[in-house]
């Protein structure tokens, strides 16, 4: 079946990525060693910077480009660099069983991707593009949650929540189409890191404690 | 300027906290720089009844009535409640719990605690509001996981993970506030988030989106304010935070949280009435207290059953909001303010019975009156204040939530309201009087008691006393000014 080609040539880069940004969630769910999944975050995080800089270059949009650099310093490059050292200092790089096999939570992905479109909808009137990317943000947080539940491991848990983070953002570059105000999209990015930092220690310090990072073991409080 | 001073007063402490290295030192720097902190939000509050609104930074830092309302109690808790971190510390520096550095990492943090619940209330923009409340939970996880055991971490990871998730909806939330006003506002201009901005046109806004945005709001701040379903990290927090920390948490974040549903609430009953927003709230208000029942009823560990109290009282002001009118709105201002006032000294009470009896389980304490005369008898008042006994002030403020309840002809769920308060105070007295009454069981030796702890605990009970017999009018016009801030007729 031929499929008309629709729009003109940044709404037709603004396709092409976010879908691969989907592709790459996708490959996430039945990933198996931290390290893997890590990379994978990366290569969703560059994706998600190459979405911004269509939109900061195709509308002439200054302060996005500022959103650019900070994905690819802090989401591509720091991010990744320090969740690796902490996997090495922690020496631990398989995730242990998910609570669904791998075809359920794939079955279960595409059933999110479907729900991302369909709320969507409303929002986007006519315009394709707004649809698309916008329902594979909502699908792409649906997923990041739903990971955060079916993994195990604390760092897993992180990469899932990482993850549901880029799919807002995407969602804040397709219903605004310039992103947030850029005092806000600072804010943002500094939280995030102090967020992941924190999480690291906590990481570590649990990987001390109960010398596993099986959130499963967190279980004595209760009531 | 006031608003800027308030902000920079407890950063820059925080920043000497950092650097400071006496113990004693860092105790007197925590304590004045919040007395200070109480003060600039005392000027904050008669600024804002004088003036309707103070702008700072161009327009950057905004407060009104509802602000002034969680400044001034923010302010207020953090200062009690680092008066009695003090003598709190120094006991579980004596009985072995807890190290020097450790102790330290508390008087570092807290600062910067009480900077970003400070910014939350002060923020102008919606987006940095945001950036504040997350700041709120990345200062406080790791004053969760204080104690640094197997329980502690367990918490702090919990509160962390389900906080985050919390707090990505609610930026959702936000972003899709944004997108409700960018036809209005036009989308590039900085100013697009403000609040002084979108309150004028909420009236044109997309609904739908202002809709859903209020959904995620609600959902995400909720999260925060420990609103069930989403209040399952409270109880592990609140149990294993040290306790002027879980004060905190309970009297001044709860606020804050609200104070973030609440702005979504008023742009969203201006853009598309108040029927949804005011049923989504209903339902939370409802379910908070329900769950707070049978947890209370049943409940083992006396540092959890603050937890589920603190739901039930998150879940009274929502519903407050929920049912709406003049008296509904009032009530919930008036509930916010007594709250946060009286539930420090409860917190205060059951540290000192967990420093005495070194457990925080409910059947291992028992005749505390005899071991520790003034703590018990303030535990059993505070008890009777936190459930809402008259003459004490949570009385008046529920009764007022119930009269609105009634006249905004909410039958069924003011009478569930009732029978919930009602199941909550008796499950409260049958806990606090098994551990107040009785003998003994265990003798152990007393170095518990400490005069920065009394000073907090009697120093507050008096204030409890005060505001229940007479309420300043000062106050009162703060929560009614409040009021009309959410009500939208100001």
């Amino acid at each position: 079946m031929n499929v008309p080609i629709q729009g003109d040539l940044p709404e037709q880069l603004m396709m092409l990525l976010t879908t691969l940004i989907l592709v790459v969630q996708l490959m996430m769910v039945p990933q198996r060693t931290l390290t893997g999944n890590i990379n994978l975050f990366g290569i969703q995080s560059l994706l998600l910077a190459g979405v911004a800089a269509t939109v900061a270059y195709f509308h002439q949009a200054g302060h996005v480009w500022f959103v650019v650099a900070l994905i690819v310093g802090g989401k591509v490059i720091a991010l990744p660099w320090f969740l690796k050292r902490l996997v090495r200092r922690i020496n631990i790089n398989q995730d242990l069983k998910p609570s669904l096999n791998s075809p359920t939570a794939m079955l279960l992905c595409g059933i999110f991707t479907l729900v991302g479109y369909l709320v969507a909808r409303p929002f986007a009137g006519k315009a394709l593009v707004i649809n698309s990317t916008f329902g594979i943000a909502i699908a792409l947080m649906l997923m990041g949650f739903f990971l955060m539940i079916n993994r195990r491991t604390a760092i897993t848990q992180v990469l899932a929540l990482l993850c549901a983070e880029n799919g807002l953002f995407l969602a804040a570059i397709a219903l605004t189409t310039y992103g947030m105000p850029l005092v806000v999209e600072l804010g943002i990015f500094f939280d995030l890191f102090i967020a992941v930092l924190v999480l690291g220690i906590l990481v570590y310090r649990i990987r001390e404690t109960f010398a596993s990072i099986d959130v499963e073991r967190l279980n004595q409080l209760k009531g | 300027m006031l608003l800027l001073a308030i902000l920079i007063v407890p950063l820059v402490a925080g920043a000497i906290c950092a650097l400071t290295h006496s113990t004693r030192a860092l105790e007197w720097l925590n304590v004045l720089a919040l007395a200070a902190v109480a003060v600039l939000g005392g000027f904050i509050i008669v600024g804002v009844l004088e003036r309707g609104s103070i702008q700072a930074l161009n327009g950057f830092l905004y407060a009104d009535a509802l602000s002034a309302l969680v400044i001034g109690t923010t302010a207020f808790v953090s200062l009690v409640c680092s008066v009695y971190a003090v003598g709190f510390f120094r006991v579980e520096r004596e009985i072995g719990r807890i190290t020097t550095t450790q102790k330290r990492r508390y008087y570092v943090l807290t600062p910067f605690f009480v900077f970003a619940m400070l910014m939350v209330t002060l923020a102008n923009n919606l987006g940095v509001m945001w950036v504040a409340i997350e700041g709120t939970t990345l200062a406080s996880v790791l004053l969760i996981a204080f104690y640094n055991d197997k329980t502690s971490l367990e918490a702090a990871w919990k509160y962390i993970m389900i906080g985050s998730v919390g707090i990505t909806l609610a930026l959702f939330g936000t972003v899709l506030t944004y997108f409700a006003a960018a036809g209005v506002l036009g989308s590039e201009s900085t100013t697009g988030l403000n609040w002084s901005v979108l309150l004028t046109k909420a009236d044109q806004f997309n609904q739908h989106a202002m809709r859903l945005a209020f959904v995620m709001a609600a959902l995400g701040y909720g999260t925060k304010a420990g609103l069930a379903p989403m209040h399952t990290w409270k109880p592990d927090a609140y149990s294993e935070a040290p306790l002027p920390a879980s004060a905190l948490l309970a009297a001044s974040v709860l606020n804050c949280a609200v104070y973030g549903i609440l702005r979504f609430y008023v742009l969203t009953v201006k853009c598309a009435g108040p029927a949804f927003p005011g049923k989504l709230l209903l339902f939370f208000g409802a379910a908070s207290m329900v769950v707070a029942v049978p947890f209370v009823l049943v409940q083992r560990n006396f540092r959890r059953l603050l937890a589920y109290s603190s739901i039930e009282h998150a879940g009274i002001m929502v519903t407050a909001v929920g049912f709406g009118g003049r008296l509904g709105l009032l009530g919930a201002m008036l509930h916010m303010m007594f709250h946060a006032t009286t539930k420090p000294l409860l917190f205060f009470c059951m540290g000192d019975v967990q420093q005495y009896f070194r457990t925080p389980y409910l059947r291992k304490v028992r005749g505390a009156i005899r071991c520790m005369p003034i703590s018990a008898t303030l535990l059993v008042m505070v008890t009777m204040a936190v459930t809402g006994v008259p003459p004490f002030s949570l009385f008046q403020s529920e009764f007022t939530i119930l009269t609105g309840g009634f006249s905004t002809a909410h039958i069924l769920l003011s009478m569930l309201f009732i029978g919930c308060v009602v199941a909550i105070f008796a499950g409260f007295l049958q806990h606090i009087v098994q551990m107040v009454f009785g003998t003994p069981r265990t003798t152990s030796p007393t170095i518990t008691r400490n005069r920065w702890k009394l000073g907090a605990s009697c120093g507050l009970a008096v204030v409890i006393l005060a505001i229940g017999l007479h309420l300043p009018q000062t106050l009162f016009d703060l929560a009614q000014r409040a009021a009309d801030v959410v009500g939208g007729t100001r």
